[in-house]
């Protein structure tokens, strides 16, 4: 595992597996998702979205780096958006920074805490 | 902070679609007690228990909706710190399995999302983070905060148990 990788294993050794549509819909190798099989592989996050998609090794096509993230990996969804010349470079990170200084100013995106906090006892 | 570990030892999950609300005891969930607490999701893993070939497609995804009330977890579930001398938390995290709504999966593209399908006929699968490329949950805002354990569309589920190892900071 690289650094940077993260690191996903299918274990299929004790079971018949997953069909071949159904693995390449994960985005796994169907040769090694069968009866019996065990699938391994590393994972690579992207920096600006937090997806995590399954590396494929024969890939040839270059994998997008952003520089403005210390060369992070960047997914093709982001990487597309990122060339747009109305862009606006927003990694993850920043994106935290910014909800987290909006929290502390009182100001919650998204749901309201209510929602989350009132818990029940059953 | 110390790491904590959020189980659930056994259930069928239902094959949902994104943006429906996902039914209780079919899933885990999991959201920051606070609007400034911040997750890492270091681990995830899924089990089989099913006693016939099931094929899970789950996905661990953010929350597009988050869910109301949530219910307290409860034995045989369970999240703690993986170390006893883990001091409690002054927000402690918002893990559930049950929900008076529950919550809705993302179906949006640039909303991450990591598909682990399996067969929970004796397979399992686990996926471990590098460190620095875990999955982030900061503060409440959905789209970029809760997230759930879920089966997608598809597939004929079965019984399985599964576990998230998540640090807050």
């Amino acid at each position: 595992m690289k650094q940077r990788e993260g690191y996903l294993i299918v274990d299929h050794s004790a079971s018949p597996g997953l069909p071949e549509d159904i693995a390449r819909q994960a985005g796994y190798d169907p040769k090694h998702c069968g009866e019996g099989k065990t699938f391994e592989a590393a994972t690579l996050t992207c920096a600006h979205c937090k997806i995590v998609s399954v590396k494929n090794p024969l890939r040839t096509r270059e994998r997008v780096k952003c520089a403005k993230c210390a060369g992070r990996y960047i997914c093709d969804l982001c990487a597309i958006d990122a060339q747009s010349p109305t862009y606006l470079h927003l990694p993850f990170e920043k994106l935290a920074d910014i909800t987290l200084d909006l929290a502390e100013k009182g100001v919650v995106l998204g749901s309201p805490q209510e929602l989350l906090s009132s818990k029940i006892i059953t | 902070m110390a790491r904590r570990i959020f189980q659930a030892a056994s259930y069928t999950p239902t094959a949902t679609a994104d943006a429906s609300a996902l039914a209780n005891a079919t899933y885990q969930s999991i959201a920051a007690g606070s609007a400034t607490q911040v997750f890492r999701v270091k681990e995830i893993q899924c089990g089989g228990q099913a006693t016939a070939s099931a094929v899970n497609i789950m996905m661990f995804a953010r929350n597009l909706t988050a869910a109301t009330t949530p219910t307290a977890l409860a034995a045989p579930n369970g999240d703690g710190p993986m170390s006893g001398a883990t001091a409690a938390l002054a927000a402690p995290p918002v893990t559930y399995t049950a929900a008076a709504t529950g919550p809705q999966r993302t179906n949006t593209a640039l909303t991450a999302r990591l598909n682990l399908s399996f067969n929970a006929f004796g397979g399992i699968v686990k996926w471990f983070a590098n460190l620095g490329e875990e999955w982030e949950i900061i503060g409440t805002s959905v789209s970029v905060a809760p997230s759930s354990l879920s089966a997608f569309t598809g597939g004929n589920v079965g019984l399985m148990g599964s576990h998230i190892i998540y640090e807050p900071l």
